[in-house]
C-alpha cells in the first residue's frame, strides 16, 4: 500500500518537476512563464503522435521537446522583441494552443478531445534487481522510467548551473539587472529567449511524460493544469532548485493521495486546492519576513 | 467624446494611432486564423462571412450575440478597473465562479421572497462573494507587496475546485447525478428582454455599469486618482493619494463586478450553478479589457466581438465542419497581439529594456 503511494507520487511528481525546473530557469532569466501549460499540452500531443508513428519513445521525447521549445521561442520573441506583457502572452498562449490542439485533432483525426493511437511506444521502466525487493527503497528507486531519472538528475545540475557556471551567472545577471548585463556586453534579450526556449523544452518533455509515460493516450485535459502547478512549485521554491523539487514532490503526493482519498470522506476537490493555497501562504510568509527584516534594520 | 484620451493630444494622427492599435491585433489574429483554416481545407472568407451572418444577421442572432457578450462586458470591466489602478488582477475567473454559486444558492434557498427582493438579494450575494474573493490578494498586494498576478491566478484554481466540491457534495441537487445545484426559483430568474433568446436584464445592468464606469473615470476625483495611481504610483503617493488603500478598494470593486458577472450568468442564463460554470469568461475578460484599451466604449465593442465569435462559432459548427476551436484560437491570438508593440518595425528603435 505505502509502496504504491510512493510510486504513484513519484510518477505524478515527474511532469511537475520537469516543467518547474524549466520555469525556474526562465524566471531567473527574468520571465515568468504562465504559458507552461500550453507547451505541456503540445508536447503531450506531439509525443503521442511520434511514439505511434516512429515507434520510438526517444524520438517521441525529442519531438515533444522540440515543439515545446518552438512555442517557448515564439512566446519569448513576443515578450522580448514586441515588448508584450509576459502574463497576457502566457495566458493567450494557453487559450490559443488549447484551441489549436483541439482544432488539429478534429481536422486530422476527426476526433473530439481524446486521441488513442496504435502501437504507441511507451516509456520503458527501469527495474533495478535486488533493490526492487527492498520495501520503501524499492518503490523509491526501482520501476521508474528514464525521464523520471532525468528529471531528478536535473535538480543538482540546475543548482550547479546557476551557482557555478559562467552561463548561470550571466542568466542571473540578466534577470536581476538587465541594464548591468547589457553594460557588460551581454544581450539580455537573447539570454532571456534562450531561457524561455529551455522552459518550453522541459514543459514539452513533461507533456510527453503524461501521454506516453503515464496514460498512453492523449486527452485535451491531460495536463489538468499541471503547468500552473509547476508555476506554483517554483514560486514555492523561490527559484531554488532543491526547494522547487520539494514543492513538486509535495504536490505529487497530493496528486497521488487525492485519487486514493476519493470515497474515504476527504473530497478530492479540496485536496486539489492545496498546492495553490500553499503558494499564497509561502508568498505571504516571505513578504512578512522581508517586512520584519526591514523594520529591524531601520 | 473620443475614447483616445489616454493618449495625450487629440490630433488626427493620435486618433489614427488609437484606431490602429485596436484594429491591428484583430486583423493579425484573423489573418493567422485564415492561414489555419486554409491549411485545414476551409475557405476563410466563407467562414468569416458565416460567422458575421450567424452573429449579426437577424434580430434573433443579434440577441444571442448580446446575451453572449453580457458576462464579457462585466469581466472586461472588472479587469479594466483593476488594471487602471495598477493592479494586475487575473483572478476575475474565480470571482465568476464564487459569485455564480452565491447567487444560485440564494436563488434556490429563499424561494418564499417576492421576486424583486429575491433577485436583489441573489445579485447582492454574488457581488459580496466576488469582492470578498479579492480581499486577500488586494490586501496582500497593498500592504505586503505580494505579487497579485500569482495570488489571483492561484485563487482561480482554488475557486474552481472549491465550488466543484460544494456542488458535488453539500449543495448537490437531490437526485441529481451531475454536479449541479437545484434550479433557482422562477422568481429569481432575471426577466428576459427578447424571448425566446436568453438575452436578459443582465445586459442592461452591464451597460449601465459601463456608463457609470465612463462617468467615474472622466468625472470623479476617485477615477482621476485611480488613473494617476495606475500610471505612476510614486507620483500619486507624493500627491497625497493613499495608493495602498486605493488598490484594496479597486481590487474589491473588480472582484464585486466579477462576482456580478457570475451572478447574472447564473440567474439570467443557466438558472443554477453547475461545475464548469464559466467557459473562461474571466480570461476572455482580460482580452476584452486589453482590446478595448480600458475605455468604456472599447470594452463594449470588444465584448460584442467576442460574444459574436462565441455564439456564431457554436452555430457554424452545426452547418459546416469548421471546428468551433477557431474561436479560442482567435481569442488567444487577439490577447497576444493586443499587448505586442509592432512600432519598432517602423521606427527601428530599441526599447528601454
Amino acid at each position: 500500500m505505502i509502496d504504491n503511494v510512493i510510486h504513484a507520487a513519484l510518477v505524478m511528481t515527474t511532469p511537475v518537476l520537469l516543467a518547474a525546473l524549466g520555469g525556474l530557469i526562465n524566471r531567473v532569466g527574468g520571465l515568468v512563464n504562465i504559458g507552461l501549460d500550453s507547451m505541456m499540452l503540445a508536447g503531450a500531443l506531439i509525443g503521442l503522435m511520434l511514439a505511434s508513428i516512429t515507434g520510438s519513445w526517444a524520438g517521441a521525447l525529442l519531438g515533444a521537446a522540440m515543439i515545446g521549445a518552438v512555442l517557448g521561442l515564439l512566446m519569448s520573441l513576443a515578450v522580448t522583441r514586441l515588448q508584450a506583457n509576459e502574463i497576457i502572452v502566457g495566458l493567450g498562449f494557453n487559450i490559443a494552443v488549447a484551441g489549436l490542439v483541439r482544432f488539429f485533432i478534429k481536422t486530422v483525426y476527426e476526433s473530439s478531445g481524446t486521441l488513442a493511437l496504435p502501437d504507441v511506444a511507451r516509456l520503458p521502466r527501469i527495474d533495478i534487481p535486488y533493490v526492487a525487493d527492498i520495501p520503501l527503497l524499492g518503490a523509491i528507486l526501482s520501476g521508474h522510467d528514464p525521464l523520471t531519472w532525468a528529471a531528478w538528475l536535473m535538480v543538482p545540475v540546475t543548482a550547479w548551473f546557476l551557482s557555478s557556471t559562467r552561463a548561470g551567472l550571466r542568466l542571473r545577471a540578466t534577470g536581476a539587472a538587465p541594464q548591468a548585463a547589457r553594460a557588460l556586453g551581454l544581450n539580455p534579450l537573447t539570454i532571456r529567449d534562450a531561457s524561455t526556449v529551455f522552459a518550453g523544452l522541459m514543459a514539452g518533455l513533461a507533456g510527453a511524460y503524461l501521454s506516453i509515460g503515464v496514460v498512453g493516450i492523449f486527452n485535451e485535459g491531460i495536463t489538468a493544469g499541471r503547468g500552473f502547478i509547476a508555476l506554483a512549485a517554483f514560486y514555492f521554491g523561490r527559484n531554488r532548485p532543491w526547494l522547487t523539487a520539494l514543492g513538486a514532490l509535495i504536490f505529487g503526493f497530493f496528486d497521488a493521495f487525492q485519487i486514493r482519498l476519493q470515497g474515504r470522506g476527504i473530497p478530492a476537490e479540496l485536496v486539489q486546492t492545496l498546492p495553490y493555497l500553499m503558494v499564497i501562504v509561502v508568498l505571504t510568509l516571505m513578504a512578512l519576513a522581508v517586512r520584519s527584516a526591514r523594520s529591524k534594520g531601520a | 467624446m473620443s475614447d483616445t484620451t489616454a493618449i495625450p493630444g487629440n490630433s488626427m494622427q493620435m486618433r489614427w494611432k488609437g484606431a490602429t492599435e485596436v484594429i491591428a491585433p484583430l486583423a493579425l489574429a484573423l489573418a493567422v486564423a485564415a492561414v489555419l483554416l486554409l491549411l485545414a481545407g476551409h475557405n476563410p472568407v466563407e467562414v468569416y462571412r458565416l460567422l458575421a451572418i450567424e452573429s449579426l444577421g437577424s434580430v434573433k442572432r443579434v440577441a444571442a450575440t448580446l446575451a453572449a457578450a453580457t458576462p464579457l462586458i462585466l469581466t472586461g470591466l472588472a479587469t479594466a478597473i483593476a488594471f487602471r489602478a495598477g493592479a494586475f488582477n487575473v483572478g476575475v475567473e474565480g470571482c465568476v465562479f464564487v459569485g455564480g454559486l452565491a447567487a444560485a444558492y440564494v436563488g434556490f434557498t429563499y424561494i418564499g421572497l417576492p421576486s424583486v427582493f429575491l433577485i436583489s438579494l441573489a445579485v447582492l450575494a454574488s457581488v459580496i462573494a466576488g469582492a470578498l474573493w479579492m480581499l486577500v490578494p488586494g490586501v496582500l498586494k497593498a500592504r505586503l507587496n505580494v505579487d497579485e498576478v500569482v495570488t489571483t491566478l492561484m485563487l482561480n484554481f482554488v475557486a474552481i475546485s472549491l465550488t466543484a466540491y460544494l456542488v458535488n457534495g453539500p449543495l448537490l441537487a437531490p437526485g441529481s447525478a451531475n454536479s449541479a445545484t437545484p434550479m433557482v426559483a422562477e422568481t429569481a430568474r432575471l426577466p428576459r428582454l427578447l424571448p425566446p433568446s436568453t438575452l436578459n436584464l443582465g445586459f442592461i445592468i452591464a451597460v449601465l455599469l459601463l456608463v457609470l464606469y465612463w462617468l467615474w473615470d472622466k468625472r470623479t476625483a476617485l477615477g482621476f486618482e485611480t488613473r494617476i495611481a495606475g500610471l505612476n504610483s510614486r507620483f500619486a503617493t507624493s500627491s497625497g493619494i493613499d495608493v495602498p488603500m486605493l488598490i484594496i478598494k479597486m481590487m474589491l470593486l473588480s472582484g464585486a463586478i466579477g462576482g456580478l458577472a457570475g451572478g447574472i450568468h447564473a440567474l439570467g442564463t443557466v438558472g443554477r450553478f453547475v461545475s464548469g460554470f464559466s467557459p473562461g469568461y474571466g480570461f476572455t475578460g482580460i482580452a476584452v479589457a486589453l482590446l478595448g484599451r480600458g475605455s468604456a466604449v472599447g470594452i463594449f465593442l470588444a465584448a460584442i466581438l467576442f460574444g459574436a465569435l462565441a455564439t456564431s462559432g457554436a452555430t457554424i459548427q452545426l452547418f459546416s465542419d469548421v471546428p468551433i476551436e477557431i474561436v479560442s484560437i482567435l481569442q488567444g491570438m487577439v490577447m497576444i497581439f493586443a499587448v505586442a508593440r509592432f512600432g519598432w518595425i517602423f521606427t527601428k528603435r530599441r526599447g528601454a529594456r
